[in-house]
C-alpha cells in the first residue's frame, strides 16, 4: 500500500543555502544589524556629531517608548484586548508621582509609589471592568467602548484635580554632560540608564522566571497554557501589575525627559505606543521592547532631516505602514488568519 | 438662559447628528469600527475653507467639492486597511486621523495653529436673508436659527436617504457583512467592496458635519479635529443604540443638553474643573452603557443577543 | 496520492493540492475530480484535512501549492466572492446562517447580480428593481417550502433550531442557482425524516438542473445508500476514490478507519 509518507512532515527538497540563512537568522539580529546600517548611513550623509546626538536622544526615548509598548502587548497578548485607556496609565502614574514629590518625598522613590499605585489600580480595573466583561464573551466593539471610557475617565479625573495646564516636573532640567562632540542632559541621561536597564530587566524576567515564562505561554495560546496547569488568572493579574507599573514609569520617564507634562500626554504618545507593539508583533513582549527602541531612534533621526514637529508623525507613519505592510510584525508568528 | 444660547446647543447637536450617522453606517450597520470619522471631518471642513479662501471658490461650489475630496480618503484609507482585522482596522483609522491632524496643525498651506478663517461671508449673506423672511413670520431675532433650521433639515435629508438605503438590498448586505463576512462572501458577496462604499458614505456625512461646524464656530483650528470629536461621536451612538438611525438624533439631543445642563447645577467648581466633569461623565456613560446595556437605550436588545 | 479516474466532464479537478498552518501540514498533495451532475461523498476519520480542502477550493485559504480547476478554469486563490460568483457555493460545519436577520431576508440575500445591491442600481430604475425582488420573494419562499421553513419567514435566523438552521443554510445556497454546492456535513443534527427530504430534493435537483453536490458526511449509510462516488481522504491526501461498493472494501480505508465502529 502506498503510504503518504513522503508528505507528511517536513517537505521535499531541502531549501536553498539562501533561504536556510534567512530562516535560521532571528529577527532581531537583522534588526539590530539593520538599525546599525542606518546609524553608519546617517554618519555618512550628516557626519558623526549630528547622528552621534540624534542616536543618543534616541535611546533616551527608547526607555520609555518600550516600557510603555511592553504594557500594552502584553495585556493584548494575554487577554486579546486592545487597551486604548493604556496612555492614560501613563498619564495617572506620572500625576500621582508628582503628587508624591508634592509632599516632599525625593523623585525616584515617588516614582516608585506612582508605579505600585497605578499597578494596584490595574488590577483593580481588571476585576471590576475587564474580568466581568471576559466572562460576558463581549465583543471587540464593546471593549473598545469601554476602554475609550475608561481613558476618558481617567484622563479627565487627573484633569480635575491636577488643572489642564502644562505643569514641570520640576526636576533639574539644565545641567548637561558632554561626551566629546556630543552632550546629554544629566536627567535625560538617567532617564536612559534607567530606561535601558528596565528593559533588560524586563526581558531578563520575561525569560527567565516562571512568571515570566507563563506569561509569555498564556499570550501565546491561552487554552494550551491552562492545560498544562498554568493558572491563568494569577497569569492575568501578574500581567495587569506589569502593565500597570511599566506604564507608569514609562509616563514618568517622559515627563522627566521632556521636563513638562499635561493630562493628555499619554493619549497623544498612545499611538507611538501601538506602532512600538505593532512593529514588534503584537503581543510579543520581546518585540514590544524592540519596536520601542526603533521608534524612539527613528523619531530622533527623523530631526535630521524634518522639522521637529514632524516628529510624533514618524511613528504615525511607522504604524500604517507596518499595519499595511508587515502586519505580524517582526517578530510576530504566522498564523491562519490574519 | 436665552432661546439663542440653546439654540447653539442645538446646532451642535446636529452637527454630530450628522457625524454620526456617519458613525451608525459604519458602526452599526457594516460592523466598521471606524475611529478616525473626525479625521474625515477636517478634511472636508479645511477642503472647503482652503477653496474659499485661498482659492477663491463660492463656498456652493466648495461644499460638494469637498465632500468628494473627503469620499476620495475615504476610498484612499480603506483600500488598504479594510483588509485588516478590526483591531487593526480601528487602529490604522485613528492613526489616519491623527496624522491629518498633524498635518493641518503644522504644514503651512493648513494656516497651523492658526487655523483658517474667513470662509463664512457667502453664508453669514444668506443667513441673514434667512433670518428677514423668519422675521416675517415672527420668528425673527435669535442669531442661530438659521444655522439650526439648515442643520436640522440636512440631517432630515441625510437621515431619509440612509433609512431608504437601509431597506434596500443593498442595506440587506451590508447588514449581513455586520453578521458574518465570511458567509456573506461565500454568497458572492464582494465585502470589501461594500466595506468602502460604507466607509465613502461615512467620509461624505463626517464632511458635510465639518461644513456646518466650520460655519458655526466662523473658523477652523486644527484641535477641533481630533479623536476627543469621535469619541464623544461613540457615546451619541451608545446613547441612541445601535443599528438606529432615529437614535442618533435622540442620543445627540441627550448628549448634549447633558452636557450643557451641567451649567445650571450651579456646582462649586472652576470651568476648568467643571469642563474635565463633562468629560469623566461621558467616560462613565460609555463604560456604564457597554457593561449594563450594550445595546444602548433605544436599541433592541433582541438584535444584540442573537450575535 | 491517487488520482481517480477521471470520468466524462469533471466539473471539478484538483491535482497536489498542499496547505500548511505553522508546522501543520493539513492537505499534503490531495487530487481528486469530481464528475459533473454527481452526488460525490467526501469521507475521512477527523482531521484528514477535509474542511481544510473545502476551505482552499472555495477561496477561504490559499494552497502552497496545487491546482483547482472548475469547469475548466484555474480558481486556486481567488477571493470567496470570485469562486461563489462562478457558481460554486458551500455551507459550513458550524453553521453559518445571518442570526439576526430574517429567514426570508437569509434567502433574498442569495441571489447574485440583484440590482438592488448595488448603489448605481439603486439610482436606477426602480419599476425593474421591484419586479425583480418580487420574483426572487417567489423563488425563496418555493424553496423554504420545499424544506418545511416557510412558516418562519419572518423570524429571525438565530430562533431556529440546529436542524432548521442547516436546511437554510442550504436552500440559501440554492437560491444561488449553482452549479455546484460543497455540503459540510448536511446531515449532522437534523432528524431522519427532514434529512430525507433534504437529500431526496437533492437528488431532485441533480437530475433537473445537472446540479453537482460534494458533501462530507460521517453517516455511512446515507453515504453508501445515497452517493453515487466516494473520496476518501485521511491525513491529508485522497487514499481511495471510487463507487461506493469499492471504497467499502478497499484495505486502505479500512486501515485509515482503523477503530471506528461506524
Amino acid at each position: 500500500m502506498r503510504r503518504s509518507d513522503s508528505s507528511l512532515g517536513r517537505g521535499g527538497d531541502a531549501p536553498p543555502f539562501a533561504s536556510a540563512l534567512w530562516r535560521r537568522t532571528p529577527p532581531i539580529a537583522w534588526l539590530a544589524i539593520a538599525l546599525v546600517l542606518i546609524g553608519l548611513m546617517l554618519t555618512a550623509v550628516v557626519g558623526p556629531t549630528a547622528a552621534g546626538q540624534a542616536t543618543l536622544n534616541g535611546l533616551v526615548g527608547a526607555g520609555y517608548f518600550a516600557l510603555g509598548a511592553v504594557g500594552l502587548t502584553l495585556v493584548y497578548g494575554v487577554l486579546r484586548l486592545v487597551n486604548f485607556a493604556h496612555g492614560d496609565m501613563l498619564t495617572f502614574g506620572t500625576y500621582v508621582t508628582l503628587g508624591v514629590t508634592a509632599l516632599g518625598v525625593p523623585f525616584w522613590p515617588s516614582a516608585a509609589v506612582g508605579m505600585i499605585v497605578t499597578a494596584l489600580l490595574a488590577i483593580l480595573l481588571d476585576r471590576v471592568i475587564w474580568e466581568p466583561m471576559r466572562r460576558a464573551r463581549t465583543s471587540t466593539l464593546q471593549l473598545f467602548l469601554v476602554a475609550t471610557g475608561l481613558a476618558l475617565v481617567l484622563r479627565y479625573s487627573v484633569q480635575f484635580f491636577a488643572g489642564s495646564q502644562v505643569r514641570t516636573v520640576g526636576l533639574d532640567t539644565t545641567s548637561s554632560l558632554n561626551f566629546g562632540p556630543w552632550h546629554l542632559g544629566t536627567l535625560q541621561l538617567d532617564v536612559m540608564l534607567v530606561g535601558l536597564a528596565t528593559i533588560l530587566l524586563t526581558g531578563a524576567g520575561l525569560r527567565y522566571t516562571r512568571l515570566g515564562k507563563e506569561m509569555r505561554a498564556v499570550a501565546d495560546n491561552i487554552a494550551l497554557a491552562e492545560v498544562t496547569g498554568i493558572d491563568t488568572r494569577r497569569t492575568i493579574r501578574a500581567t495587569w501589575l506589569v502593565a500597570g507599573g511599566l506604564a507608569a514609569l514609562a509616563g514618568i520617564l517622559y515627563a522627566a525627559s521632556i521636563g513638562t507634562i499635561n493630562p493628555n500626554f499619554g493619549f497623544t504618545i498612545l499611538l507611538s505606543l501601538f506602532a512600538a507593539a505593532v512593529l514588534g508583533g503584537i503581543g510579543n513582549a520581546y518585540g514590544a521592547l524592540a519596536g520601542g527602541v526603533v521608534i524612539g531612534l527613528s523619531q530622533e533621526w527623523s530631526t535630521l532631516f524634518f522639522n521637529t514637529r514632524w516628529k510624533p508623525a514618524i511613528g504615525f507613519a511607522i504604524l500604517i505602514l507596518t499595519l499595511l505592510l508587515m502586519p505580524r510584525g517582526i517578530f510576530g508568528r504566522k498564523k491562519a488568519r490574519l | 438662559m436665552s432661546a439663542d444660547f440653546w439654540l447653539g446647543v442645538g446646532v451642535t447637536a446636529g452637527v454630530y447628528g450628522i457625524f454620526v450617522l456617519g458613525l451608525q453606517i459604519n458602526v452599526g450597520f457594516t460592523g466598521l469600527l471606524n475611529l478616525g470619522q473626525a479625521g474625515f471631518m477636517g478634511i472636508g471642513a479645511y477642503a472647503m475653507g482652503m477653496l474659499v479662501t485661498n482659492a477663491g471658490w463660492s463656498i456652493w461650489a466648495a461644499m460638494p467639492a469637498a465632500v468628494l475630496i473627503a469620499v476620495a480618503a475615504g476610498l484612499l484609507v480603506g483600500l488598504p486597511s479594510l483588509r485588516l482585522r478590526s483591531d487593526y482596522f480601528a487602529i490604522a483609522t485613528i492613526a489616519f486621523a491623527e496624522i491629518v491632524r498633524d498635518t493641518f496643525q503644522n504644514a503651512a498651506f493648513a494656516g497651523g495653529n492658526q487655523g483658517i478663517i474667513g470662509y463664512d461671508q457667502e453664508w453669514r449673506d444668506t443667513a441673514s436673508w434667512l433670518l428677514r423672511q423668519l422675521a416675517h413670520i415672527g420668528l425673527g431675532g435669535d442669531t442661530q436659527l438659521p444655522l439650526f433650521i439648515v442643520v436640522w433639515l440636512c440631517f432630515g435629508l441625510c437621515l431619509a436617504g440612509l433609512k431608504f438605503l437601509q431597506a434596500s438590498p443593498w442595506g440587506r448586505v451590508l447588514r449581513a457583512i455586520r453578521e458574518d463576512e465570511d458567509a456573506a462572501a461565500a454568497l458572492g458577496k464582494n465585502v470589501l467592496a461594500y466595506k468602502l462604499q460604507s466607509l465613502a458614505i461615512a467620509a461624505a456625512l463626517a464632511a458635510v458635519a465639518g461644513f456646518f461646524l466650520a460655519l458655526n464656530v466662523t473658523y477652523l483650528y486644527p484641535s477641533e479635529f481630533d479623536p476627543t470629536f469621535t469619541f464623544l461621536g461613540y457615546a451619541v451612538l451608545v446613547l441612541g443604540g445601535f443599528a438606529s438611525y432615529g437614535g442618533v438624533a435622540i442620543g445627540s439631543v441627550l448628549l448634549w443638553s447633558v452636557m450643557e445642563g451641567l451649567r445650571f447645577l450651579h456646582l462649586p467648581l472652576s470651568t476648568g474643573q467643571l469642563g474635565s466633569l463633562r468629560f469623566v461623565l461621558i467616560g462613565l456613560i460609555l463604560i456604564l452603557l457597554s457593561m449594563l446595556r450594550p445595546q444602548g437605550l433605544l436599541g433592541r436588545k433582541a438584535e444584540m443577543q442573537l450575535r | 496520492m491517487s488520482s481517480s479516474k477521471t470520468s466524462a466532464d469533471p466539473i471539478l479537478v484538483i491535482e497536489g493540492l498542499q496547505k500548511s498552518f505553522g508546522g501543520l501540514r493539513a492537505v499534503a498533495g490531495a487530487g481528486l475530480s469530481v464528475r459533473r451532475g454527481s452526488l460525490t461523498a467526501l469521507i475521512g476519520p477527523n482531521g484528514a484535512g477535509k474542511t481544510t480542502l473545502f476551505d482552499l477550493v472555495t477561496g477561504f485559504a490559499r494552497p502552497d501549492r496545487g491546482t483547482i480547476r472548475f469547469d475548466g478554469r484555474a480558481i486556486a486563490g481567488l477571493p470567496p466572492h470570485r469562486v461563489a460568483r462562478l457558481g460554486l457555493v458551500r455551507t459550513f460545519q458550524l453553521t453559518r446562517v445571518f442570526a439576526a436577520m430574517t429567514v426570508l431576508e437569509n434567502m433574498m440575500l442569495a441571489p447574485p447580480g440583484q440590482p438592488g445591491e448595488s448603489l448605481l442600481g439603486l439610482m436606477a430604475q426602480g419599476g425593474a428593481r421591484r419586479r425583480i425582488e418580487a420574483m426572487v420573494r417567489g423563488r425563496a419562499f418555493a424553496l423554504l417550502k420545499h424544506f418545511n421553513l416557510e412558516e418562519k419567514s419572518q423570524d429571525y435566523a438565530g430562533t431556529l433550531s440546529g436542524g432548521q438552521r442547516k436546511l437554510l443554510e442550504l436552500a440559501r445556497a440554492l437560491m444561488t442557482s449553482p452549479q455546484m454546492v460543497l455540503l459540510d456535513e448536511p446531515m449532522a443534527g437534523v432528524n431522519r425524516v427532514l434529512g430525507r427530504r433534504l437529500l431526496d430534493y437533492v437528488e431532485e435537483l441533480r437530475r433537473s438542473e445537472s446540479v453537482t453536490f460534494l458533501f462530507v458526511e460521517h453517516d455511512m449509510d446515507v453515504v453508501m445508500s445515497r452517493a453515487d462516488r466516494v473520496i476518501v481522504m485521511a491525513e491529508g491526501t485522497v487514499i481511495a476514490a471510487g463507487s461506493p461498493d469499492l471504497v467499502r472494501n478497499d484495505p486502505r480505508v479500512i486501515d485509515a478507519y482503523l477503530g471506528r465502529t461506524h
